[in-house]
């Protein structure tokens, strides 16, 4: 039986350049107990067919054309209040930020109780707290969460709240757009093992909305792909992933970085490295570092000299608040140290004169993880690129400017005719993200801190991206440290690799020793968390959830450090 | 597509598409601006066209209605004043012809200088922090729990007669309180963003920063908060001179309304005398209300609407 079938569905985008055809004519049905993986790019239309099917459209979209059923009820032809019982009750949708979903200032068993209350009427007490706490036991919360606020959650939390308010009224559709995009690797692990075991308790249809080829491989059983509005490949999970027809699919199955597997770098090696360091003194160098907030320790106690000489990418890797971009600010000089000196090239950054702090600018460049907001919106893009270029005295004559950025988009893949010259909002984040790395080519900087360089660009541009900055190193001999939650692409890219958890080195060495054969306990987790599209991969159990977090506390106690082996150039210790 | 003739509604859609393309294209910013330019352009053409001169003293007859009407001791309004006269004799309509204009010129210069205040101080506490902020804030903060009209109408009675530039910048120490917080909030939020750190990055200064990379997106934020300062100087000019303070000697919308008060113009049914200048008031606030929902739409893409 099928619990939701779309035939020839098309959706409208009246604008002012004409009509947007955000979906076209697109035939799909999900069965009962099915799990349906919606995947593409940003602007795909897949969000938009989930829209469709609640009427949620934001204005002016509009249905142009099909019929979509759910079980047997037409949902084009429900009024307002008709749709008003429908939703929730017969479908539910999981947003994808689950932080910005919840009532602030509502209790969360009130905010379940309040969907009860909207569709069946209920008020009697203690069914709905009898209700509500075995919701949220279904989504392995305990019951006492009930009684407190949103803010008092964890990110996975809340997110598995939002689950339990899904599932609530038993639909027979849940739609889950992106559930996973905003946590971290181990936290998206048990989170998706929640939402695939409450469905299958309840034996509802899924459909799975999100990017991440790897993420699908280990969640779904069927799996649709969109690109452009139109549907390109449906078909069941493993022969998609086995045996992918449309050269789109291909693409977004080879975009995905694998630890162990195919590099997506060339092989072929550049022009031999320049030597650009200062022979004798360390191009970087923490000594006994570390960063306090308050009572929090964001980063403890460390020294390392990056020595120049020979352009390296070392990569911090670690989940979010594990001390990562602490590191990062502290290196541009944004933020001080609480302890200990940053040094570059053997001059404390925080004592320096305003002649030294410019040339220090000159030399430490960055790449930031937002693209949308790297760019001033008031101003054309060649202004990003202009004016540090004009300000570090580079730029010999407007000519001169002009050719080298154009030089540098070229460098980078951009057609600078078509890039040059616009404003931010007219390109897309992959396109603003190598203008980014075109400016810090143009810059030529000795040291690039590249922080989550990647992480808010489509699927199938980051290891282009990645490429771009990787040649930065090897052809304009630009040392680089990569700050990432990504092991794969770490893995691929670096010369040696530091894995922090929650401000200490857990594990650090060349990447081969440390993500391919890890022998810290944190970074065996965070290696069994990524999910690969490997459908034969086992991807842990309902239970692992629990096994997870005693083991996470274990390992905040210990404090244990294990140093795999050292490269030329870069020295690590311990305080 | 053919030359197929649009139908009403497909024309009305492409304009609402056209203007949704150029928000500074809205009728409310449109209907707004033409209100305020009437005024202004009543006081202008007024002096080239009626004689400014009888806003003396005994230009006519005492308490002359509008053609067209009689007051209570049977005299019916002329031509020679079209709007009236008023207790001692002064031509309505050359009233507001000076007045007007002086009553959006008191707006108009203590919010210029109140905003200019705001801008730096915003600016300062944003950007420079700690104890700085602290007393910027604080100050900001216990100036908005103030009521400004009571701490005016004692600084006034103490001046006595005042200016027009001087009640201007009086009450312009009580309208940047609201500019600067918002600022330094905007400053506080904009610190933070890519493009600033950047800027950073690039060896910017902290001018460069401010007034380069920041100010340009404050601009709509500026000009909202500009206008809503207008109204509030208007408001509290207009509320001082309605007391008997303010400016003796110019002729004000405010002080035609006090003299008509005083005058027991209400009893005595000389609706003209207090009328014509608060409906003129009541034209001033609507056009910067206008304006201002004009330019809420221009700084906040969201309240743009293609479909009605």
């Amino acid at each position: 039986m099928n619990v939701l079938t779309i035939e020839h569905l098309s959706i409208d985008f009246p604008t002012t350049k004409g009509v947007v055809h955000a979906v076209t004519d697109l035939s799909l049905s999900v069965a009962k107990g099915r799990r349906v993986g919606f995947i593409g790019e940003s602007g795909s239309g897949k969000t938009t067919t989930a829209l469709a099917v609640m009427q949620m459209l934001a204005n002016p979209g509009k249905v142009a054309g099909g019929a979509i059923t759910l079980v047997d009820t037409d949902i084009l032809t429900l009024n307002e209040e008709e749709m008003r019982r429908t939703r929730l009750s017969r479908v539910s949708y999981i947003p994808q930020g689950a932080m910005n979903s919840l009532n602030p200032v509502m209790r969360i068993e009130n905010q379940l109780w309040d969907g009860i209350t909207a569709h069946e009427g209920t008020t009697d007490r203690a069914e709905l707290k009898r209700r509500s706490d075995g919701a949220l036991e279904s989504v392995g919360l305990p019951a006492r969460v009930g009684r407190l606020y949103p803010h008092e959650l964890s990110g996975g939390m809340k997110q598995r709240v939002c689950i339990a308010l899904g599932v609530i009224l038993t639909p027979d559709l849940i739609i889950a757009d992106e559930p996973t995009s905003a946590l971290d690797v181990v936290t998206q692990r048990h989170v998706m093992q929640t939402l695939k075991d409450v469905q299958a308790r309840i034996g509802a249809g899924l459909i799975l909305i999100g990017h991440d080829m790897g993420l699908m491989a280990q969640s779904v059983d069927e799996l649709a792909v969109l690109k452009d509005g139109e549907l390109v490949e449906h078909g069941d999970v493993r022969q998609i992933i086995e045996n992918p027809k449309h050269p789109y699919t291909r693409e977004l199955i080879s975009s995905v970085p694998l630890v162990g597997g195919e590099s997506f770098l060339d092989d072929e090696v550049g022009a031999p490295p320049v030597n650009r360091g200062k022979p004798g003194v360390p191009l970087l160098e923490f000594s006994g570092v570390s960063k306090t907030y308050g009572a929090v320790t964001a980063l403890q106690p460390m020294s390392f000299r990056l020595d120049g000489e020979v352009p390296k990418i070392i990569s911090i890797v670690g989940q979010s608040g594990s001390g990562k971009s602490t590191m990062g600010s502290l290196m541009l000089g944004f933020n001080p140290p609480s302890t200990g000196q940053v040094l570059f090239e053997g001059q404390d950054i925080a004592t320096m004169s305003a002649a030294q702090g410019l040339e220090f600018r000159k030399q430490v460049q960055a790449v930031f993880q937002d693209p949308y907001a790297c760019f001033n919106p008031f101003y054309r893009v060649n202004h990003a690129l202009k004016f540090p270029f004009k300000q570090f005295g580079y730029a010999k004559s407007e000519a001169h400017l002009q050719e080298k950025m154009e030089e540098a988009c070229r460098a980078v893949g951009l057609d600078p005719g078509l890039v040059l010259g616009r404003y931010p909002h007219q390109l897309s984040g992959g396109q603003r993200q190598r203008l980014i790395v075109a400016r810090a080519l143009m810059l030529s900087p000795k040291l690039l801190i590249a922080d989550e360089p990647v992480s808010m660009v489509d699927a199938s541009l980051r290891a282009s991206i990645l490429k771009n900055i990787y040649d930065l190193k090897d052809r304009y001999g630009i040392s680089i440290l990569y700050i990432t939650h990504d092991l794969a692409t770490a893995y691929h890219v670096s010369d040696y690799v530091i894995v922090l958890y929650q401000g200490h080195i857990a594990e650090a060495g060349p990447p081969a020793a440390v993500i391919g054969n890890p022998q810290h306990e944190y970074t065996q987790l965070l290696i069994d968390s990524i999910p690969w599209p490997d459908i034969d991969r086992p991807w842990g159990t309902s239970s692992t959830a629990a096994e997870d977090a005693a083991r996470l506390d274990r390992l905040a106690k210990a404090n244990k450090t294990e140093f795999r082996g050292a490269v030329q150039g870069f020295e690590l210790e311990i305080g | 597509m053919a030359d197929v003739p649009l139908t009403r509604s497909e024309r009305r859609a492409q304009r609402r598409i056209r203007r949704f393309d150029n928000p500074w294209l809205n009728p409310k910013l449109f209907w707004g601006v033409g209100l305020l330019v009437a005024i202004v352009a009543l006081g202008i053409l007024g002096r080239m066209f009626w004689d400014p001169e009888m806003v003396f003293v005994g230009s006519g007859l005492p308490k002359l209605p509008p053609p067209g009407f009689e007051n209570l001791r049977g005299q019916t309004g002329t031509f020679a004043h079209p709007l009236g006269t008023e207790g001692s004799g002064r031509d309505m309509l050359a009233l507001i012809i000076i007045g007007a204009p002086n009553s959006l010129y008191v707006g108009l210069l203590a919010s210029l200088i109140g905003m200019s205040i705001g801008i730096f101080l915003g600016f300062t506490s944003g950007f420079v922090g700690g104890r700085t902020d602290d007393v910027i804030r604080v100050l900001s903060d216990v100036m908005i729990t103030i009521p400004p009209l009571l701490i005016l109408v004692v600084f006034q009675s103490a001046f006595g007669d005042v200016t027009l530039t001087l009640m201007a910048l009086l009450i312009a120490g009580f309208v940047w309180q609201s500019p600067t917080r918002l600022i330094r909030a905007q400053v506080l939020s904009m610190k933070q963003s890519g493009y600033v750190q950047m800027a950073r990055l690039s060896g910017a200064s902290t001018w460069h920063i401010m007034f380069r990379e920041m100010m340009p997106n404050l601009v709509p934020y500026l000009f909202g908060s500009f206008i809503a300062n207008v109204t509030t100087s208007i408001v509290t000019a207009v509320g001082l001179e309605v007391l008997g303070l303010g400016p003796q000697r110019i002729p004000t919308l405010g002080r035609t309304i006090y003299e008509a008060i005083n005058a027991g113009a209400l009893i005595q049914n000389l609706w003209w005398w207090w009328g014509i200048p608060t409906l003129l008031l009541a034209v001033m606030f609507i056009g910067l209300l206008l304006i201002n929902l004009g330019l809420d739409e221009v700084s906040n893409p969201r309240l743009r609407k293609l479909s009605v």
